[in-house]
């Protein structure tokens, strides 16, 4: 049965359609790839899916309950950690995790005992107390990883969940979505870095302007497109190399005139 | 001003620095600093709205000469050469060490030099003076703008002589409040780090700013002044005081007569600075310098702090177990709680408007022109203790305001991703965290004071007072626009809005007072009223903790 199940999905901003007509059909227990050039709508569709954004066109049903009418229930079952995310950073993490966990209603016991643990597998106890205001981006998506995923959610959003990590966590946070996917979560997210997409996602969905373009396992985009890397096959498909090496070429030009 | 500063002080720095310094380069530094501190918003002018291409230095300045002013009518009353001398040089001396610390350490502390100017090709002498330049201006044009009334009033008063040293003393008096300010923070810097320096800058700040708010109130008032006609006598401690140096200076200057004491203080009052000012750029800026640089990359100070901050389960998770009923409303108790005691922009906001108090009783109470004792022997006798039931309700209400800003307002994404379902009970567990840590101690001082002064016969006004204040506080909150805490942006402050929930406020603060002034007429009256009261809180906090998502601004 179907976790996500979105139909004819629209969504306009002043009369200007960002999304025009998303289908899409998400088996439980998948890693799943959205990419697509900036502004191409992938925000706004995890928006909508988790709850955030409730005026759109067409239906999104979510662990089988519509997002417009059941919001809070679906978000109580889902992590989401959105792109560039901000935190309260006077707080500490222990104090950040503890009023999330709290807006999940967890119990503060298991908050607190959770919140130690994930921590320290993120190599952060020696800060567990200190203030984050200090703290690197890196180690700021550590907190918000943690924060999004504390209630043990069935589906976890993640919007650029890399961004800021060094190389060490990548591979952890690559290493935990892919252990989630064996409990039997189903991973949607997000993400710039291609090889990283083409290495750990089970189905890749290329959005670009608002209109899903390709759909599928890398194996089956890689024999459509009849190119080597993601890489290429994103760029074949939303925009043409060619143009990107002119741009280039003029770029060099200005700058020796 | 600052245009013509920078010429002068550009053209100085032409003839004396001299070889390997690029001109052309120290001026575009320079000119592109000061441009910024004309933008960089400052300490006074914060609250206030802003427009985008105003001049807030400007403001400041002329906030500042204001003061000045204040500064010169004093001199002119004073009766001894002495008094006055010491008055001016401690206050420029008190201001200026003030300003340095609080609006210019951002330019002092900034370490954007090291990646914007550093990788260019600019040498260091070049970069050096151009710092030196920046800070003369920054200097001048504060200096300026405090000393220029006063040093009118001296000349007029004393004298061109008097008048030509007075500027001399000034100068080397700035000269000293620099020094101050570079060995507290070159302390500040040896034992700490960088998170710390901020934080210790930003009490100042706060402090600062309560300073301006009551002194604006209370210096205009103080019209009996007495230490205006005391006469000055030289004790061993005097010695220590650089404002008696340059009096001392400036007193033998002006009477053409120099004992031992004299002699000995104006030798002390030109040498010092120098050579405080000598060993500043010698051994103090290049390690202040070296110290700075070292800030942005290291991290080996904030292991120690780590530790140092590990806490038991604090004061604000055993209090909102008490307070708050549900898991909801207890997470947003705790929020303001924490945040409202580290957020710098929340404490500037909030202790200005709660030393107002102070004002308040200052001016309502103990009126200027009537004799304090005779008022205090009067006070029982008087129905004044209404306005220590109520003072406080305009500060605090203040706050409920100040927690919905943040500068971090983007971290409000959180209460939409999680499953909030009455997002009214954040907003009530974050009133009831602003009465627990505000309301309460500041109302239990206040009642102090007037079981103090009137005996138990306040106790039921107090007590009714007490849940007045509190449905006051309620029904602004529930008749107002609703926002979560610490959700919205700090500059988009709307006027309009502001205006009507005063006016409102008022209006039921009115209501209930002149209600509860009748009420003392009737003895048993009272007894019925508090619990009316308290039930209309119950009431009107079951209405908040209900509201809605849909009655949520953004």
């Amino acid at each position: 049965m179907a976790i996500i199940e979105i139909t004819a999905l629209k969504k306009q901003y002043g009369g200007n359609y960002v999304l025009k007509g998303i289908d899409l059909h998400i088996e439980a227990g998948q890693i799943v790839g959205y990419i697509g050039p900036n502004g191409a709508g992938k925000s706004t569709t995890i928006k909508i899916l988790t709850g955030i954004i409730s005026d759109f066109e067409g239906d999104a049903i979510v662990l089988g309950m519509d997002v417009r009418n059941n919001p809070v229930e679906i978000k109580q079952q889902i992590g989401y950690i959105p792109e560039q995310a901000a935190l309260y950073d006077v707080l500490t993490p222990i104090e950040y995790l503890r009023f999330v966990g709290k807006l999940y209603q967890l119990e503060d016991g298991m908050i607190e005992k959770k919140s130690q643990e994930l921590l320290r597998l993120f190599d952060l106890s020696e800060k567990a107390n200190t203030r984050m205001n200090g703290f690197s981006k890196g180690m700021k998506q550590k907190v918000l990883l943690i924060s999004g995923l504390i209630h043990n959610p069935d589906i976890i959003f993640l919007d650029e969940p890399l961004s800021g990590l060094d190389a060490n966590a990548v591979i952890l946070v690559k290493e935990i979505l892919a252990q989630l996917k064996h409990a039997g979560k189903t991973i949607f997210y997000s993400s710039h870095i291609m090889d990283v997409v083409e290495k750990i996602s089970d189905r890749i969905i290329i959005i670009d302007k608002g209109q899903v373009i390709a759909d599928g396992s890398f194996e089956t985009l890689k024999n459509n497109a009849h190119q080597g890397s993601l890489e290429n096959i994103f760029t074949s498909l939303t925009g043409s190399s060619e143009l990107h090496q002119n741009t280039a070429e003029q770029f060099i030009d200005i700058l020796k005139s | 001003m600052d245009k013509w500063i920078l010429k002068f002080v550009l053209f100085l720095a032409k003839q004396l620095a001299g070889k390997g310094v690029d001109f052309e380069r120290l001026r575009i530094i320079t000119e592109t600093k000061i441009l910024m501190d004309r933008r960089r918003v400052y300490l006074n002018w914060r609250q206030k709205q802003q427009k985008e291409n105003s001049n807030p230095l400007l403001i400041t300045l002329l906030l500042y000469g204001l003061f000045g002013a204040f500064a010169a009518a004093i001199i002119m009353t004073m009766q001894s050469l002495m008094g006055g001398m010491i008055f001016i040089h401690s206050y420029l001396l008190f201001m200026m060490t003030m300003t340095m610390i609080t609006d210019f350490s951002s330019v002092l502390l900034d370490t954007t030099d090291n990646q914007v100017i550093l990788p260019r090709p600019v040498n260091s002498r070049t970069l050096f003076i151009a710092r030196l330049v920046h800070i003369l201006v920054y200097l001048l044009q504060f200096t300026i703008a405090l000393a220029l009334v006063p040093l009118i009033a001296i000349f007029f008063k004393y004298g061109s002589l008097t008048g030509m040293a007075s500027i001399a003393t000034m100068l080397l008096t700035v000269a000293l409040a620099v020094f101050v300010t570079y060995l507290l923070y070159a302390f500040i810097l040896r034992f700490s780090n960088e998170q710390k320096v901020k934080d210790i800058v930003g009490y100042f700040q706060v402090f600062m700013t309560v300073f301006f708010a009551v002194a604006f109130q209370v210096i205009p008032r103080l019209t009996d002044m007495n230490i205006l006609s005391t006469e000055f006598h030289i004790h061993w401690y005097s010695y220590l005081l650089p404002p008696v140096w340059m009096a001392m200076l400036l007193e033998s200057v002006h009477t053409h007569q120099l004992d031992l004491p004299h002699a000995v203080m104006s030798g002390m009052a030109l040498s010092i600075p120098a050579i405080t000012f000598w060993l500043m750029i010698r051994y103090l800026a290049p390690s202040f310098s070296r110290k700075l640089s070292a800030l942005n990359n290291d991290s080996a100070g904030s292991k120690i702090a780590a530790t140092a901050l590990a806490q038991p389960k604090g004061l604000s998770e055993k209090l909102s177990a008490i307070t708050c009923r549900s898991k909801t409303e207890s997470a947003g108790f705790e929020m303001v709680w924490k945040i409202t005691a580290r957020d710098k922009g929340f404490k500037l906001q909030f202790y200005p408007s709660l030393a107002y108090l102070l004002v308040f009783i200052f001016v309502f109470v103990f009126k200027s022109g009537q004799d304090v004792q005779t008022l205090w022997q009067k006070l029982p006798g008087t129905k004044m203790f209404l306005f220590f039931v109520y003072l406080c309700i305009l500060s605090i209400a203040n706050s409920r305001i100040f927690v919905e800003f943040n500068e971090n307002f983007l971290a409000s994404w959180i209460y939409q991703s999680t499953p909030v379902l009455r997002p009214g009970e954040i907003i009530s567990g974050g009133l009831k965290a602003l009465l627990v840590k505000f309301y309460l101690p500041v109302y239990a001082i206040l009642f102090s004071f007037g079981y103090y002064v009137w005996g138990n016969g306040i106790i039921d006004d107090f007590v009714l007072g007490f849940f007045n204040n509190i449905l006051i506080f309620l029904v602004t909150a529930s008749f107002t626009e609703h926002y979560l805490p610490f959700s919205r942006q700090t500059n988009t402050k709307q006027q309009s809005g502001r205006f009507a929930q005063v006016m409102l406020q008022m209006l039921i603060i009115a209501a209930l007072v002149g209600l509860h002034y009748l009420v003392i007429q009737v003895d048993w009256l009272i007894y019925l009223l508090i619990p009316v009261s308290a039930a209309g809180c119950y009431f009107f906090l079951k209405r908040i903790q209900e509201l809605p998502w849909i009655k949520i601004s953004f």
